[in-house]
């Protein structure tokens, strides 16, 4: 059945596809708030990014001590934007554990007519928003105080954006695969942070992934965060960023995001078939494990 | 037959509640690679941070003890403030409740076995990035160094059971404001950087945290050429201060809490 909204057409699979990704984007949301008033919840939120902030920031002034560099700037946008890895993976796989050993709730959602991934994703959009607030705050507060020479006049906010999506695509494929894999362990609370804490070494987050020893120079060559962090300083600090990739034009580093994004959308989704059907033949989703 | 003695009751509960803490501990690895794990991956990243900005060596040695002790924080953080959350949610906290004992006896133990098995945790960070990164330091320091960690962590795990009390009344929440406290604690402790570099309004606010004081002494008696806040022992004095003061105020908020908390019916509840 066809449903006629003006000149687009929407099948009722469709329909309840995009009502079941609003509802579960709005249950996430609820989950990881409602537990205080909003404005109490946005300081949480921020805490985080800014206190690694600050601490960069001493860092960066005991050593430098006060002299004049494009570094700092590298160091908050690196720690601002972070939030979406943090909240996109540690986030969201406590919640997706959560959900299974505290709510005890995923087995009724992994076998509701709505398709799993679409809860998936909508709960991964939620972390993701939550990590927006954080990453525009943290911008905003290092650019008033600490003077970052980021103008929104100029930036290139569609460079911007196509990175951002770019990467968010990857960090909920990565998400959704390594929580899946969770679920196999019973005590894999925290977990995730292991796993955004290996992305936050390899990335290119708070430092150059040049000075990382070669193995490890070279996985992080071919993981999208690096090219998205390097893209999301090219765009809002313009000629005044600190460049991982120096040789690279803006588009080379943008195609290297492409290829590098669809490798991992590719690589995750396969893993979590995989860990799908092993988490279906093992009884991990109804699994009663650690509370 | 008679009643076994208060004290007896006491030291009986300490044993039992620092077992699992001590033994079932271990035989879960899942929680041993994630207690080394964290902190290393932490460590390793400021490391680079500081490479990447060509700081002098001695930082890298800041950063792996900062590190080192970091693993106690998280310990403080997750398994005695928050224990009673836990406890709550495995519906054993109604069963502390009702045992013949004290709040403080379970508390005391779940301290002794989290210091025992996060030393060890601790050790490993410390040997792995001192290994990996090279770092050198001062052998005479040792010893005193040993004695300033044995006293941190007596405060430090004072300062745990006040928390825990505290969050006995609490739910969800506390979860929350838990898992909020442990960057800013990173940032005000200097636990990748000296803490004098905060200036000595904030670092001297900082000292109520047991571990600000302590990193710090820690800190100067290893490696030199750190830069000093106060005299190692001005800052092993004021730990020793704050030993006292951090158990009688647990006691006294464990007392008032379980009070709120059997009056509004929370010990049982759930989810809050």
């Amino acid at each position: 059945m066809q449903v006629r909204f003006g000149g687009f057409g929407l099948t009722t699979a469709g329909i309840q596809t995009w009502r079941g990704l609003g509802a579960s984007a709005r249950l996430g949301w609820q989950v990881s708030s409602n537990w205080t008033s909003p404005g109490v919840f946005l300081v949480y939120s921020v805490l985080r990014p800014i206190s690694a902030a600050l601490i960069l920031t001493v860092i960066y002034q005991v050593i430098t001590r006060g002299r004049a560099s494009t570094y700092l700037a590298f160091l908050i946008t690196g720690t601002a934007f972070w939030s979406f890895v943090q909240q996109g993976l540690s986030g969201f796989a406590n919640a997706i554990l959560d959900d299974r050993g505290q709510y005890r709730m995923l087995k009724y959602i992994y076998i509701a007519p709505l398709p799993f991934g679409v809860y998936l994703v909508g709960r991964a959009i939620a972390q993701l928003a939550g990590a927006a607030a954080s990453a525009v705050i943290v911008i905003g507060l290092g650019t008033i105080t600490l003077h970052l020479p980021i103008n929104p006049l100029r930036a290139n906010w569609l460079l911007l954006g196509v990175a951002c999506l770019l990467a968010f695509a990857a960090i909920v494929a990565i998400g959704m695969a390594f929580t899946f894999l969770l679920l196999a362990g019973r005590d894999t609370h925290g977990y995730g942070e292991i796993g955004a804490g290996v992305l936050y070494v390899i990335s290119g987050a708070i430092f150059p992934i040049g000075i990382l020893p070669g193995p490890l120079a070279t996985i992080a060559a071919l993981s999208p965060l690096a090219y998205w962090m390097e893209l999301v300083r090219r765009s809002l600090l313009q000629a005044q960023a600190y460049q991982m990739f120096p040789g690279l034009s803006d588009v080379d580093v943008l195609i290297r995001l492409v290829a590098s994004t669809i490798g991992t959308v590719v690589v995750a989704s396969l893993v979590f078939r995989w860990a799908d059907r092993r988490g279906r033949q093992q009884g991990y989703v109804d699994r009663d494990v650690q509370w | 037959m008679s009643r076994p003695s208060a004290l007896r009751i006491f030291v009986k509960t300490v044993i039992a509640r620092a077992y699992p803490r001590t033994v079932g501990h271990a035989r879960n690895w899942s929680w041993v690679v994630i207690e080394i794990v964290l902190p290393l991956i932490g460590t390793v990243a400021m490391v680079y941070v500081y490479r990447a900005l060509r700081a002098p060596a001695e930082y890298t040695g800041f950063v792996v003890l900062g590190g080192t002790l970091l693993a106690f924080w998280q310990n403080i953080v997750f398994d005695m403030a928050g224990n009673f959350i836990w406890e709550r949610g495995g519906s054993n906290l109604e069963l502390f409740t009702v045992a013949p004992t004290t709040f403080t006896a379970i508390l005391l133990g779940m301290a002794l076995g989290g210091i025992f098995y996060t030393a060890q945790r601790a050790a490993a960070v410390l040997l792995v990035t001192s290994l990996l990164f090279q770092v050198h330091y001062r052998p005479a320091g040792i010893a005193p160094a040993v004695g300033l960690l044995a006293l941190t962590l007596l405060a430090l795990y004072a300062l745990g059971m006040l928390l825990a009390s505290l969050f006995l009344f609490f739910g969800r929440s506390a979860w929350h404001a838990l898992d909020g406290m442990q960057e800013p604690v990173y940032f005000l402790s200097g636990f990748y950087f000296p803490v004098h570099s905060l200036g000595a309004y904030v670092a001297g606010a900082a000292s109520i945290i047991p571990l600000t004081l302590g990193l710090d002494a820690i800190r100067q008696v290893l490696l030199p050429g750190t830069p000093v806040f106060l005299a190692p022992a001005w800052e092993a004095g004021l730990i020793a201060l704050q030993i006292p003061a951090y158990l009688l105020s647990a006691q006294w908020a464990l007392r008032m809490m379980e009070r709120l908390a059997r009056r509004d019916a929370r010990l049982s509840m759930r989810w809050v």
